[in-house]
């Protein structure tokens, strides 16, 4: 008690010295250097303090309780040359108005990333190949779940919901993700099978997407096996804005009438509605979205509803107190696959009647202190609930809540601009309690470290480390050590080189180890393995980045990642042959590849190109062939072209066929023709109108998914989505 | 080009609507035929069960659904006294652990009246039953089995 009476103290005589200190206020307009036109989302932040803001869809700004003196204002947006406004004196109550312009450049050039080392840095600067994916791109495709806007990232494939970035991860349905996704850069894994659950995340609150390819347990613990993905939310802006966004979207016919189960047409509709105000020192947002998938198979159809909040407060010009809040619930039927291949769109007869019902949200509080101009501390922690049940004609078969508290709290430390420390710890507790699992608690900690050094002006070296500890129920503790290397090397202004050699661990996940059912849903009895060790990766990566005059930028790297102890699960047999599963430290692997992208600026930004292609050769070294559920070509290539008040694309995605899939699964499960599958061809085309009624904008858009209604599965046993037509229209009060 | 190329390239697609099953050929060893008297039944047999006794059996017969089925039913029989029959056994999607050809060799329906006379196998002098995996829509073919009443393979019970 006296702790939390000590941090009301603290907060009120923040607030008071807040109140008292001399601040001035900015206003101002950002726009594109050649066209003029006003940018709207621009970030604008005064260097070295919290306040800041994004710019509205006027492109206008207003920074109010700035700290008289000198300041220096940074100003960013995708696509355009960061702008530093340099040292300018600001006196107690004056308003200052400013006008800037940025530079259009190619796509992605100073792009700003902060997963790769936990702080803001250019993604020239980053030792690693990070993607991102902006609020834009998934507004334009109509993603409604962000695991459908990972399918157009170099290097990342999924297969359905599970992603796999350069082919980390494998088929891990329900128990655990190689793939370590962060929520404003803590930890987003449900607490009992470790796995992530897409649509908790609100879609239409996310700034963008980064995507960290490689093991990077280092800085972010367990499950960061090969790659991390960082949902970065909404920053506010000043003042108060209505957004909102509908679609309607209706699923067309399979090409085979075999496939075709209801004669009616499939919908899928929903919207969103979002509040966000901000004044001075205090904004919050809140937002709803609806969703109704009524879905081309039969027995899948879901609904779900979102609910989303965030609360901040600028205790002073350095310091910042966040409050997030987001709630799930959903109801999904029970489609885990087909029937079999010519019944592709209906479940398996133990399917039918079965649904899933889930109740999942999170709760954050953040605090951010520019305690001097050098450094900079973040606290941040977060609860987050899972509930589900599975249900059978409304008898419920199973069900699980799990319970997961974290908090992280981190120090960054400028040296010199030459020299960067960061360092932090972490912590973690959860509880799970489910009839397939168990009742078992879980906690972790960690310390990391890392320190940036740039050398002789071309140098720039990160080394770090990271030492975590966990314990799962009665089992004995374990630790574990990660290091991390980067190297960047500044060849020209246009071209930097990088290398780097990283680690990563997974520990098991409570569904893994505990995991007991006489008969599941697979029809095979599955035993539990409280021996599981945790799974290791080391990858190593040399890479470039370059632009190529002023219309070109071309990032190419090649890239070697070592496993060890992945776990699996086995089908083995009792002494009356009868075959069960159980979880095992089966395999060890290497997966070795290429990957090239390009954004190509054909002529001023309006019409523009992105390619990205990546080889992958998966091994496993323990039975010699090729690792399971792993494409070795994934290939895609979008077109956009602009003419104002118009704008149309073109995506075009390949996933080679998979070498090799679970025979096994497909045999026992059984999963009927599961081992049928080809190669991921898949076209998708999307047109948008901009207009206005009076001064409030407004965008209708016109999408096609699947535009030549190819079939496909991404996971065995699941027919992908047909060809889909949606309407959306969108707009801001 | 490459668009009209895709665009008549379905990707999967469902299957012809073909009834499960497997067939093929069984060879009798010539000059080992037994007695008309002795030969009550000559049945095809496929199995989801290995090893079997008495008890499974009966409940491999007749559960619903049974895991033991036989061709072409309880009254008729294969061609006898011939040096081979071909053969088609519809049979529902599932792993066969046990197929071959069984007599019935006295008029009792007990399995002590029962005696298997031919195994499929999945290589040659394998004395362990081969499996035969049938899937939904497949007729698997060259399920061949040998017959030599004169040497019989290991039995189940």
């Amino acid at each position: 008690m006296k702790s939390i009476a000590y941090l009301f103290l603290v907060l009120l005589l923040s607030s008071a010295a807040w109140a008292q200190s001399p601040s001035a206020s900015i206003r101002g307009v950002v726009r594109d250097g050649g066209s003029k036109q006003p940018l709207v989302g621009a970030n604008v932040i005064v260097r070295g303090t919290v306040v800041g803001t994004a710019t509205d869809r006027r492109g206008e700004f207003q920074l109010s309780r700035v700290p008289a003196g000198r300041q220096a204002l940074v100003v960013s947006m995708v696509g355009y040359e960061r702008k530093v406004v340099e040292d300018f004196v600001l006196m107690p109550g004056q308003e200052i108005r400013l006008e800037i312009e940025l530079r259009a450049v190619p796509i992605q050039t100073e792009q700003i990333v902060i997963t790769a080392s936990r702080r803001e840095q250019s993604l020239q600067d980053v030792p690693v190949s990070v993607s991102t994916v902006t609020a834009e791109m998934i507004a334009l495709r109509n993603h409604v779940t962000l695991d459908d806007a990972l399918r157009y990232v170099s290097g990342v494939n999924l297969l359905q919901d599970q992603v796999n970035i350069r082919g980390s991860t494998g088929y891990s349905r329900g128990v655990g993700s190689r793939v370590l996704l962060l929520l404003d850069g803590l930890p987003f894994l449900t607490g009992d099978t470790g796995e992530i659950n897409w649509e908790v995340i609100p879609v239409h609150e996310v700034e963008r997407l980064e995507v960290v390819k490689g093991a990077g347990s280092a800085l972010y613990g367990s499950s960061a096996l090969g790659g991390v993905i960082n949902v970065l939310t909404r920053t506010m802006q000043e003042g108060m804005s209505v957004r909102f966004r509908t679609y309607g979207g209706v699923y067309d016919k399979p090409r085979f009438r075999e496939w075709e189960w209801d004669s009616k047409a499939r919908f899928k509709t929903g919207f969103m509605l979002s509040l966000s105000n901000r004044a001075g020192g205090l904004g919050y947002q809140v937002s709803v979205h609806r969703s109704v998938d009524e879905s081309y198979r039969q027995n899948d159809a879901s609904h779900r509803w979102n609910l989303y909040g965030k609360v901040r407060y600028d205790l002073s010009s350095s310091q910042t107190l966040t409050l997030s809040a987001n709630l799930l619930q959903r109801v999904r039927g029970n489609f885990f696959w087909w029937k079999d291949l010519r019944e592709a769109t209906r479940p398996a007869e133990s399917q039918l009647d079965g649904r899933v019902e889930s109740l999942r949200g999170n709760i954050g509080l953040s605090y951010k202190e520019f305690v001097s101009e050098k450094f900079l501390l973040t606290m941040k922690g977060m609860y987050y609930g899972n509930d589900w049940e599975d249900l059978k004609r409304d008898v419920r078969n199973y069900y699980s809540r799990s319970h997961l508290f974290q908090g992280d709290v981190q120090g960054t430390y400028e040296f010199s601009r030459k020299n960067i420390l960061t360092f932090g710890i972490a912590g973690n507790y959860d509880i799970v309690d489910a009839n397939l699992f168990g009742r078992h608690p879980g906690a972790g900690a960690a310390l990391y470290l890392q320190d940036e050094l740039e050398m002789a002006d071309r140098w720039k070296v990160t080394i770090g480390a990271r030492l975590d500890w966990q314990k799962v129920s009665v089992l004995p503790s374990t630790t574990q050590l990660d290091p991390k290397i980067g190297i960047v090397y500044t060849l020209s202004t246009e071209t930097r080189l990088r290398a780097s050699f990283g680690s990563g661990f997974r520990y098991p996940s409570i569904s893994e180890l505990y995991i007991e059912s006489p008969k599941n849903i697979s029809q095979i009895p599955i035993v539990p393995n409280a021996q599981l060790k945790v799974e290791k990766s080391t990858s190593v990566e040399v890479g470039f980045n370059s632009y190529v005059g002023a219309h070109l930028v071309v990032d190419g790297a090649v890239f070697s990642s070592s496993f060890t102890n992945l776990i699996e699960p086995a089908v083995a047999f009792t002494d009356n042959n009868e075959p069960y599963i159980r979880f095992d430290n089966v395999t060890r692997a290497r997966i070795q590849g290429g990957e090239i992208a390009a954004n190509i600026d054909w002529w001023r930004r309006v019409f523009t190109t992105q390619v990205g292609y990546t080889y992958i050769w998966p091994r496993d070294l323990t039975e010699n062939t090729f690792l399971k559920f792993r494409p070795r070509h994934i290939l895609y290539a979008t077109g956009s072209i602009v003419a104002e008040p118009f704008q149309a694309g073109v995506d075009f995605r390949y996933v080679s066929r998979l070498d090799r899939i679970d025979e096994n699964l497909v045999r026992f499960a059984p999963i009927p023709q599961g081992e049928q599958r080809v190669a991921i061809k898949v076209v998708d085309v999307r047109c948008l109108y901009s207009t206005a009624i009076g001064s409030f904008p407004l965008r209708l858009g016109f999408n096609v998914n699947n535009l030549l209604n190819y079939h496909y599965v991404e996971l065995i046993g699941n027919l992908a989505p047909l060809r889909t037509y949606f309407l959306t229209v969108e707009g801001v009060l | 080009m490459a668009c009209v190329a895709l665009a008549c390239e379905p990707g999967l697609t469902p299957p012809p609507d073909v009834e499960p099953g497997f067939g093929g050929v069984v060879r009798f060893e010539r000059g080992t035929w037994p007695p008309r008297d002795s030969l009550v039944n000559l049945w095809i047999f496929a199995s989801q069960i290995y090893p079997l006794d008495s008890a499974k059996i009966f409940a491999g017969l007749f559960s619903n659904p049974p895991s033991i089925y036989i061709y072409p039913s309880f009254t008729d029989n294969i061609s006898l006294y011939v040096d081979s029959v071909t053969y088609a056994f519809k049979v529902p999607p599932a792993t066969y652990r046990y197929v071959g050809v069984l007599q019935r060799f006295k008029d009792e329906i007990t399995p002590r009246a029962l005696r298997v006379v031919g195994v499929y196998v999945d290589r040659p002098n394998s004395m362990q039953p081969g499996e035969v995996h049938v899937r939904p829509y497949e007729f698997l073919r060259n399920i061949d089995i040998n017959v030599n009443f004169h040497k019989l393979p290991l039995q189940p019970f």
